[in-house]
């Protein structure tokens, strides 16, 4: 007769992630029963908040839903509404806006690569006791995250909530010789990414493989950071103003962060995986040489590689924001006019964590009546709770403590940011 | 953040989240004394911005809000040289590292100022939007006027050596 053998690992608050939640592994006659990853912070009601807001003020409010990617809230913000208001930007607007965005990726990735995800891979229990022993390497990592912040303070207004983004381009352009200064820092930062990128490389990889679908944001030209088409490796290919034909929002019980899938069937992952497997051929010839020579793939489906991944996406946008420096020619004017009218807009931009969706409707005078945000941890979260469970099953015979590290390792390979995806961390392992 | 100061004050914080601005209030009003060599900055209290931020001064002092089982508004002193910060200074909800972890991770890598000190303010509520509730507006006065003796008796004798 066989005997039941059941147990529940509980990951209560976990550590080393943006916001708060729980996980739980419900391990049932050795064999993994249910992973259920569970938001306890209260839903964030921002969408209903937003509703009667005159349109200019989103930008400002959306940004206030993560401390760590308030960028990406403002840039999808502003492009909806530019969108519904039918205005194309002049170049050098479009230019720093991503530029901003790119000290955005730069301040976000460094943070998770060094100080929340490699204490990880090296076996240390946080960026501390990895310091004493690493101080070097963290070192730089503050310094590059720093070079982030330098470029979000420059060209947002301030390093954290900036506040120099408007409907139509922004209050203030920087003027030449603070660009200057920025372009010399960013020099320092593009080697200690380049260094980033060989250290992560070199750390011991699990061996899990998942079969994703990815979805990310795709640019005629560009690695995308505010404008392109959503496409996946499933053959998608839609403008964002389609993004309600093809996903849905679920409510799920153990939860209060929506969970968002495709109409057709299906989870699928968004961020730097799957930009990097949908955008290969979008980089910057630099970069793809840097993953060439620590051998990343083009398509990478080991999700712990994500580390390395993120590394090479602060050397793109090391890269990308000295080339947007280099020669830049300030706009006659820092912002383009916009009138108010009814209607709906839609802006899809690629958050650190990736593909960040907003949809707003406005009347006459500018009122928003509807708005809709669908954060990227919400995408990822049920292709999370899938990893887990695929990734618990062979490691069952791991003593609790063990199996709760390496689940928690997995779960940031999302850099999930549950303060946005409730609109969130523990983790319990269920023995029964 | 270029220009150094002998004495820094950081009050940490988001004031959009109620009685989290006790730190950003604290850091005001020693803004509004103008002390000379005394330097006041705000923020989000992350590593980064934290050892940036303290790098050169002789001392700094950092005002938080904390949770706790305390009475909101109570001023609590920590002498971060003494030793690890208390859990209450521990990663809020929005921060990815908090003050605790920061000043670890700043003494693992030599890099804590002479003299730290940590006033903790009590709060109770924080969800979102501005405004304090009225005992943690006094409690961060509080540690606003503590701070400026603190510096004030520390400037005092160095003002009459000549800093051998």
């Amino acid at each position: 007769m066989a005997r039941s053998r059941t147990k529940t690992i509980k990951v209560d608050a976990l550590a080393r992630v943006e916001g708060e939640g729980a996980m739980t592994l419900r391990i049932r006659d050795g064999r993994v029963a249910g992973v259920e990853l569970r938001i306890y912070e209260p839903p964030r009601f921002f969408e209903a908040f937003l509703q009667g807001r005159d349109w200019t003020e989103a930008p400002d409010i959306t940004a206030r839903i993560c401390g760590i990617c308030p960028v990406a809230y403002q840039m999808s913000a502003v492009h909806a509404m530019e969108d519904l208001a039918g205005v194309r930007l002049p170049e050098p607007i479009r230019a720093l806006r991503r530029l901003l965005y790119c000290g955005e990726w730069i301040e976000s990735h460094v943070l998770h690569i060094y100080l929340l995800h490699a204490p990880d891979f090296l076996g240390y229990p946080d960026a501390i006791r990895l310091a004493k022993d690493h101080p070097a390497e963290v070192e730089r990592g503050l310094q590059l995250k720093k070079a982030g912040n330098e470029i979000v303070e420059l060209v947002g207004g301030r390093a954290v909530h900036p506040v120099n983004v408007r409907l139509g381009g922004f209050y203030r352009i920087p003027a030449r010789a603070e660009f200057a200064r920025l372009a010399e820092r960013l020099r320092w930062a593009r080697d200690a990414a380049a260094e980033t990128v060989r250290w992560t490389a070199k750390l011991p990889m699990p061996d899990f493989e998942q079969d994703y679908t990815f979805v990310a944001l795709r640019h005629p030209d560009e690695y995308p950071f505010n404008e392109g088409r959503i496409v996946s490796s499933a053959g998608l290919d839609i403008a964002a103003s389609e993004f309600d034909d093809h996903f849905e929002e679920r409510h799920v019980e153990h939860s209060n962060a929506l969970h968002c899938a495709l109409k057709t069937g299906g989870h699928y992952m968004v961020g730097p995986l799957a930009r990097w497997a949908l955008n290969f051929d979008r980089l910057p010839e630099r970069v793809r040489a840097a993953a060439g020579e620590v051998g990343v793939a083009r398509a990478v489906r080991n999700p712990f590689q994500s580390i390395v991944v993120r590394a090479l996406e602060v050397l793109f946008a090391c890269e990308e924001a000295l080339g947007i420096l280099d020669g830049f020619e300030p706009p006659d004017a820092p912002f383009v006019p916009m009138e108010p009218r009814a209607g709906v807009g839609h802006g899809a931009t690629e958050a650190p964590r990736g593909l960040l969706y907003h949809r707003y409707e406005t009347d006459a005078e500018g009122t928003i009546t509807k708005s809709v945000i669908v954060p990227p941890t919400s995408q990822n979260q049920p292709r999370i709770e899938e990893d887990l469970a695929a990734f618990a099953a062979p490691r069952l015979d791991l003593d609790d403590t063990t199996l709760r590290d390496q689940c928690e390792q997995a779960i940031r390979n999302y850099d999930p940011c549950i303060s946005c995806a409730t609109h969130f961390l523990k983790l319990t392992v269920d023995r029964g | 953040m270029s220009a150094r100061a002998d004495w820094v004050v950081l009050g940490i914080g988001n004031p959009e989240r109620r009685d989290d601005g006790a730190g950003a209030a604290a850091a005001e009003a020693i803004e509004a004394a103008a002390l000379p060599g005394v330097r006041v900055l705000r923020g989000p209290g992350d590593p980064a911005w934290l050892l940036d931020a303290w790098s050169g001064a002789r001392a700094a002092y950092v005002v938080d809000a904390v949770e706790g089982g305390e009475a909101p508004g109570r001023v609590i002193r920590w002498d971060a040289g003494a030793g690890a910060l208390p859990a209450a200074f521990g990663r809020g909800s929005t921060h990815a590292l908090g003050l605790a972890e920061a000043v670890e991770l700043a003494r693992a890598l030599g890099r804590l100022p002479e003299r730290l000190v940590v006033y903790g303010v009590v709060g109770a509520a924080f969800g979102h939007g501005r405004g304090m509730s009225a005992a943690v507006s006094r409690g961060a006065a509080e540690a606003a006027a503590a701070i400026r003796a603190e510096i004030g008796a520390l400037r005092a004798p160095a003002g009459e050596t000549s800093h051998a």
